[in-house]
């Protein structure tokens, strides 16, 4: 399944919908909406990754430059994460740097 | 046993190819969604880092041979890049840096993909590294739960469950459970 992610901004939150599969080849668009995100007054960068299906160390990447262009200032929060990408980032210990969230918790 | 077979020498479209090959194995052994995912991700990795460390981006060769004997996958991944071996990776500065924003960017996949595996095998042979990564297949009636894929625990009602992505490294290819054939 192709990667696909959008970027809206709203208020002081940046949203990034991912929908499909994130590896190596996919992350350099997530990178560039992360780039984007960063250039504006944000309090919040949500990653929605209900959608998600796979995830590769490569969208961990993508986690880790995130909190380094935006600083730790900013919150990223990541909503709706299926069991095996959430395992993914659990294993590493990334989940210490964000707020995980379930889509229900944002309503 | 049907043995699948993938050989590789253009990157570009590589990473499909190799999610579909280990789609189809792993459903020729009837892994869980859970272990499937796994197995996935596994592979990804470690052919993502032979392209990108290895081979540096530029043209070489993968080669993927899979099969399921009795109770275990299997899957070889030959490369002729400059001989390493995954285990001797170590991901505990990465891991352990902290706040997040103070980590490197990378070396999170081999440890992934270790992690992911029931077993994982390597050897250097002939100029070529071989990675053999097996993944024990569930009992017959285990079945999964959940709607998404990898929201299964089949292993924990088969009484295999040895903890979450449990692993063993063995020192050589070939000792690996003893029924991955030998490659020449």
């Amino acid at each position: 399944m192709e990667f696909h992610a959008t970027l809206h901004v709203e208020g002081a939150s940046a949203n990034i919908r991912l929908v499909g599969e994130l590896d190596s080849a996919a992350a350099p668009r997530l990178n560039e909406l992360i780039t984007q995100a960063a250039e504006q007054e944000v309090s919040r960068l949500v990653l929605l990754m209900s959608e998600l299906s796979y995830m590769s160390s490569a969208g961990l990447r993508c986690i880790v430059m995130a909190h380094q262009k935006l600083g730790s200032d900013v919150d990223i929060v990541l909503v709706g994460t299926t069991p095996p990408v959430a395992e993914t980032i659990k294993l590493t210990g990334l989940h210490r740097g964000v707020i995980m969230q379930d889509p229900a918790e944002t309503r | 046993m049907t043995t699948r077979r993938l050989r590789v020498h253009e990157w570009a479209g590589a990473g499909a190819a190799i999610a579909y090959f280990t789609t189809s194995l792993a459903q020729d052994g009837g892994l869980t969604g859970r272990q499937a995912y796994r197995l996935r991700l596994a592979a990804d990795e470690i052919t993502a880092n032979i392209i990108h460390h290895g081979y540096h981006g530029r043209p070489g060769m993968l080669e993927l041979e899979g099969a399921v004997a009795d109770d275990r996958l299997w899957l070889r991944i030959v490369d002729t890049a400059p001989r390493f071996d995954p285990r001797t990776h170590d991901p505990t500065p990465r891991l352990d840096a902290d706040p997040v924003e103070a980590r490197e960017e990378g070396g999170f996949g081999l440890y992934l993909a270790l992690q992911a595996l029931d077993e994982f095998a390597y050897e250097y042979r002939a100029g070529h590294n071989h990675n053999v990564l097996i993944m024990c297949r569930p009992a017959q009636g285990a079945t999964e739960t959940g709607g998404k894929g990898g929201n299964d625990d089949g292993e924990h009602r088969t009484g295999r469950r040895r903890g979450a992505w449990h692993h063993r490294h063995r020192t050589s290819a070939s000792a690996a459970g003893g029924r991955v054939p030998d490659q020449a």
